[in-house]
């Protein structure tokens, strides 16, 4: 079973240009866009992962919705596709939007492609403007004390907001848990 | 030759003794060396049998009044003797200012800890109901009209749990950055968490003094302990600091590593951060105590 819980903030700026898009069918399917790290053409990504997300498309194997979302996205799209399924995570990511896993006191970032999961592993996925605040040691911290999904990503912010008050742009990031 | 029927009775007598205390001595060195050689032995079976790359940690700490009239901070570091078998707890308390007898509820929750030594390391909640009793009685007595804070770190194994109530500090120095692992109980965290759900800004929640208040200290009702609910990797060259906030009022985190880092002795590190705050000349210097502990490799 998988907890998550998304954080969407302006960061001080007046858009928000990012976005999470979720399906739970067949299996959980996120995409995470970078809008604002992109100079231009978030609006035309945006549309993909939107009409992708809604229709039936979604539900395609991985490696087809990759390529289908890669041959659509326009140039320089800054974005990353996670998809949790049994017990194992596939990522797909492009530019400036990482995933890092923290599985026995110790975090990874989470690789393209297929990687093995356990009951109490934890996995956050943000844009380089939220990554980018937090050093590794501080977001393996808050996975260890935090109870939940929601819990961890505060952590988090409160981390962020001691160093720019949030002021920094658009923040982005989604926190998962693997439950038993 | 030496005409021994020359010397004097007395002289024969004390020589006599002389040879006496020297075969003891001898023999009390060589039965001292053999027992340590023997625990040395045992020791090194213990520590091979965790492998090669099992780190042992070195510890030193400093305890300071500053310009305070009393010492509201109190420490407890278990016995290094045992580390192979329990691991190593290391802790710091620190008496809620401005509230009456501060000092004794620091020193009631270190020696408390101590009093529950060891601790599963297996089981970080059996460590948490500990804690939480020891607040619990704290409550009983005081009823909020006294408290303290605790930061207490469990390592054993290439691993650490960490435990912390209030807001004083666990920092991990590793690769050159210094990393605050606890997060502070206090009203600040609080109001941030409702600002971004907001989708503000959080300047304000850093302008109101009073919002540095404590959520959670022990001695507070029911009080919530933040801990690692699994243990932290940790590898050689890292350092943890275990300390109170006098420390990083005067000496903030991005400071830490200059007068803190692998290339010298825990020791050294303790002694430099502690004449760091020192030479700050805050005049308000509260009370500040730390644990510097440096993970290495076993030399034996």
């Amino acid at each position: 079973m998988i907890e998550y819980y998304q954080f969407k903030h302006n960061g001080g700026r007046d858009e928000y240009k990012d976005a999470i898009f979720l399906s739970i069918v067949p299996s959980m399917t996120f995409a995470v866009l970078y809008g604002s790290g992109m100079e231009d053409g978030a609006g035309e990504a945006l549309n993909v992962l939107s009409k992708v997300f809604a229709g039936d498309e979604v539900q395609l194997e991985f490696d087809k919705l990759d390529k289908l979302v890669f041959d659509r996205m326009p140039k320089d799209a800054q974005y990353m596709l996670l998809r949790i399924k049994n017990e194992s995570v596939e990522c797909s990511k492009y530019g400036g939007v990482s995933a890092k896993i923290v599985m026995g006191g110790e975090m990874r970032l989470l690789p393209n492609g297929y990687f093995g999961l356990n009951a109490g592993d934890r996995i956050v996925c943000g844009t380089d403007n939220f990554i980018g605040n937090l050093s590794d040691e501080a977001i393996i911290a808050d996975a260890l004390v935090a109870e939940n999904s929601s819990e961890w990503m505060n952590y988090m912010v409160r981390r962020i907001s001691d160093i720019n008050e949030l002021t920094c742009g658009n923040l982005t990031a989604l926190t998962l848990k693997v439950k038993a | 030759m030496i005409d021994f029927t020359l010397l004097t009775d007395r002289m024969s007598e004390l020589i006599g003794t002389a040879g006496v205390l020297f075969v003891i001595a001898v023999l009390s060195f060589f039965y001292i060396a053999v027992l340590i050689l023997i625990n040395v032995i045992k020791y090194k079976k213990k520590i091979d049998a965790k492998g090669d790359d099992f780190l042992l940690p070195e510890i030193s700490y400093f305890l300071e009044t500053g310009k305070r009239e009393k010492q509201e901070d109190a420490f407890y570091i278990s016995p290094m003797t045992d580390y192979v078998d329990n691991g190593l707890i290391a802790c710091v308390s620190d008496g809620m200012g401005g509230l009456p007898d501060g000092e004794v509820v620091s020193k009631f929750t270190t020696h408390s800890l101590k009093e529950s030594y060891p601790y599963s390391f297996e089981d970080p909640e059996s460590t948490v109901e500990v804690i939480k009793d020891i607040s619990d009685k704290v409550y009983e007595k005081y009823k909020l009209g006294s408290g303290a804070t605790l930061v207490l770190v469990h390592i054993k194994d290439n691993h650490m749990h960490f435990f912390s109530l209030g807001d004083s500090n666990i920092i991990l120095i590793r690769d050159g950055k210094a990393t605050l692992l606890n997060q502070k109980q206090n009203y600040v965290s609080a109001i941030i968490q409702k600002m971004a759900e907001g989708n503000m800004t959080t300047r304000d929640a850093y302008t109101d003094n009073r919002a540095r208040g404590l959520i959670n200290f022990l001695g507070n009702y029911d009080c919530k302990v933040l801990y690692s609910k699994s243990p932290m990797r940790i590898y050689e060259d890292d350092i943890i600091i275990v300390s109170s906030d006098g420390v990083t009022d005067t000496i903030p985190l991005e400071k830490l590593y200059k007068y803190v880092n692998p290339q010298t002795s825990a020791r050294t590190s303790a002694e430099r951060l502690k004449y760091a705050v020192r030479n700050k000349k805050n005049k308000r210097q509260d009370n500040y105590t730390g644990i510097v502990i440096k993970m290495e490799r076993s030399f034996i």
